[in-house]
């Protein structure tokens, strides 16, 4: 058994999965996340590792790697570190089969990253400096409407006459968003618009990317159901011939690929040591 | 609150403590505390600091001012195109901060440093300022005489200074120190490419930048020092992709660059910082005449660097893949200063060599004052990724 465990440090949340790369095809055994929210990084890596580890019922010294992305760089029981786009892109592979492309939507920004079929990086789009496409920008909004994070989704869904968002500026949209609320436009209307709002700039990006046919999502925003049906409406209503396909672990998605590579490289290494 | 620091910790601190003192504070106190003797400031990528030394002064590296010091004169001074070193050079200068030196040399690095030295003559009339015209004719009898004579010309000019006889300049115990500093150097890279995770490059920088700064013996104290702490010390190696940096042979890049690529997943296991502290990488005779011995280091140990004329088009890039295979680096990161005409017009020929070498490469540019690490880590990231994941290793 070559058990691996992925760690993606994210500006928003830690997520840890444990991966067990034995047979010919990984397998997730576990998995953790705890939020950052101003604690000490070092204690909230440490939890969700813990937490991966526990839920896969294996101890810390089963584990062959340890494999940091996203701000693990100095997560100090790593054995190795691999970037980000290297990591989405092989755990959107591992979760969507046949993806030609992921589309990472984190707390401060959006990337189409474009893969082969091994998840080898070919090429990639990020969202600028604007925070307006972001994880921390709606997750700004469900504060000002009062509701939580798990119910974007299906309200946007809900929603019948969508009210237009500034695409610009993550400031002028809230200041929108704030109007709306005092004009009394309903939760779902206003939701709905911003999930178009940035369904618009995200099929932008991937449209400048080249990309077309299977795309996984993964990063946080991948669980917003709202916003992976706007993102398919429009895309409809473009003629863009995509699939947006989420997943359940869509989330851990870095992670996984972390985890994976990290088997990958373990395995390399022993055969070199062998060699040698 | 009073915090304990590790041994090796509490050291680099004080390396980086003397690094960032833009006013240079050390020389400042080493010349109060040895009146009468000179202090040499000297540029990159090389000088004979053994003639400092032997008339008993202290030389001093000066690389800029990293990204501390804010350019309003040194604009003034050079056009858009031309690199970082210049401006911060200058504006040091003018702004009194190197006030505590009695002369500099400017060798012949490039057309840059060359405009650099009249603007210095200009500015500080009164003080001694050398252009060290370092041959690119390596023949004895021609490079070796011409360069022999100019070495003889600045030692006298330097006894000079120090109002000491020519008879009493010590310049073999000055190439005495200077080898022994050398070879304690070539250790730390020996260690570093050995065990990289106990001499990390961001460590050996900043105490290869001390060197600038402190008396040869001092430092090779203190980097002796530090070999016996990273050699006891508790760490782990990573699974880190094994990297050779080039282009940072005279603009030196800020800490941070240096950190950033460990960070992205990188042990940097050969570099070509600071030559004029490292080169040459053996010993400069002892036993004969000291001014043959160092006509003959310059003449016959080859300094591979885009200042140094290399005859045959086909030896450009040997060098750099000996030293990468002899490191075991899995890959070549070319970090060259913006605008660095010697470095940016050597690296095709190099990046030639290296393609059919069959080492992987990236190329990216900075300048000592580059603030923005991002693009780098990204870069430095997919390049560790790759050869990781890709390569061979």
């Amino acid at each position: 058994m070559v058990l691996t465990v992925g760690i993606d440090v994210g500006s928003n949340a830690v997520k840890a999965v444990v991966i067990d790369d034995s047979d010919s095809y990984p397998r997730i055994l576990g998995r953790g996340r705890q939020k950052v929210r101003g604690a000490d990084l070092a204690d909230v890596v440490r939890g969700a590792f813990e937490l991966a580890l526990e839920s896969a019922k294996v101890r810390e010294s089963d584990v062959e790697y340890v494999a940091t992305t996203g701000e693990g760089e100095n997560v100090p029981f790593r054995t190795g570190h691999f970037y980000s786009m290297t990591c989405h892109s092989r755990g959107g592979l591992f979760l969507v089969p046949g993806a030609a492309a992921a589309l990472d939507i984190g707390a401060l920004h959006g990337k189409v990253i474009r893969m082969d079929e091994r998840g080898k990086v070919l090429g990639y789009r990020m969202t600028s400096q604007c925070a307006s496409g972001s994880g921390q920008f709606l997750e700004n909004i469900s504060r000002y409407l009062g509701i939580t994070l798990e119910e974007i989704g299906p309200l946007s869904q809900r929603a019948d006459k969508p009210e237009v968002v500034s695409s610009i500026c993550a400031v002028l949209a809230e200041t929108d968003v704030i109007n709306m609320v005092s004009r009394g436009i309903s939760a779902p209307n206003i939701l709905k618009g911003i999930h178009l709002s940035m369904a618009g700039r995200l099929l932008k990006l991937v449209r400048s990317a080249g990309v077309e046919g299977r795309i996984a999502m993964t990063g946080g925003l991948a669980a917003d159901s709202g916003l992976v049906a706007a993102m398919t409406e429009l895309a409809s209503d473009q003629a863009f011939s995509i699939e947006l396909v989420a997943h359940p672990d869509s989330a851990y998605a870095g992670a996984i690929g972390a985890g994976i590579w990290g088997a990958f490289r373990h395995r390399k290494l022993a055969a070199a040591a062998k060699g040698a | 609150m009073e915090t304990l620091l590790s041994p090796i910790a509490a050291l680099i601190g004080r390396c980086e403590e003397l690094i960032a003192d833009l006013d240079l504070g050390s020389v400042r106190a080493w010349r109060a505390a040895h009146p009468g003797k000179p202090v040499i400031g000297y540029l990159p990528i090389y000088a004979p600091r053994e003639l400092v030394h032997a008339v008993g002064g202290l030389s001093v590296g000066i690389v800029g001012a990293g990204e501390e010091l804010e350019i309003v004169r040194g604009d003034a001074c050079f056009q858009s195109y031309i690199c970082h070193l210049p401006r911060s050079v200058v504006e040091l200068g003018l702004s009194g901060k190197l006030d505590a030196l009695d002369g500099m040399i400017f060798p012949s690095t490039c057309d840059v440093i060359r405009n650099l030295s009249g603007i210095w003559s200009l500015s500080f009339p009164t003080k001694w300022v050398r252009y060290l015209d370092l041959p690119q004719n390596f023949d004895h009898s021609l490079g070796g005489a011409f360069y022999r004579q100019l070495l003889d010309g600045m030692l006298h000019e330097l006894c000079d200074l120090a109002k000491l006889p020519y008879e009493r300049a010590d310049l073999r115990g000055a190439i005495r120190a200077f080898n022994a500093n050398r070879r304690a150097l070539r250790e730390l890279y020996a260690l570093r490419a050995k065990e990289p995770w106990r001499a990390p490059t961001s460590e050996v920088y900043v105490l290869l930048r001390a060197g600038l700064l402190l008396p040869a013996d001092e430092h090779t104290k203190l980097v002796e020092r530090y070999l016996e702490l990273a050699r006891a010390r508790d760490a782990r190696p990573l699974d880190n992709a094994r990297v050779a940096l080039r282009g940072a042979f005279c603009e030196q890049p800020p800490i941070e660059l240096v950190k950033t690529l460990e960070r992205a997943g990188c042990y940097v296991v050969d570099d070509d910082f600071l030559p004029m502290l490292r080169w040459p990488d053996t010993d400069v005779d002892e036993s004969g005449d000291p001014l043959d011995a160092l006509v003959a280091a310059w003449l016959d140990t080859p300094l591979e660097a885009p200042s140094r004329y290399t005859r045959r088009n086909e030896d450009k890039g040997v060098t750099l893949i000996d030293a990468a295979r002899a490191a075991k680096a899995e890959g070549v990161i070319f970090a060259a200063p913006s605008f660095c005409d010697p470095a940016l017009l050597d690296r095709p020929m190099l990046l030639g060599a290296l393609d059919r070498a069959g080492i992987s490469h990236t190329s990216f540019k900075y300048a000592e004052n580059t603030g923005q690490m991002q693009p780098i880590r990204e870069q430095a990231g997919t390049f560790a990724d790759s050869i990781k994941l890709w390569g061979e290793a």
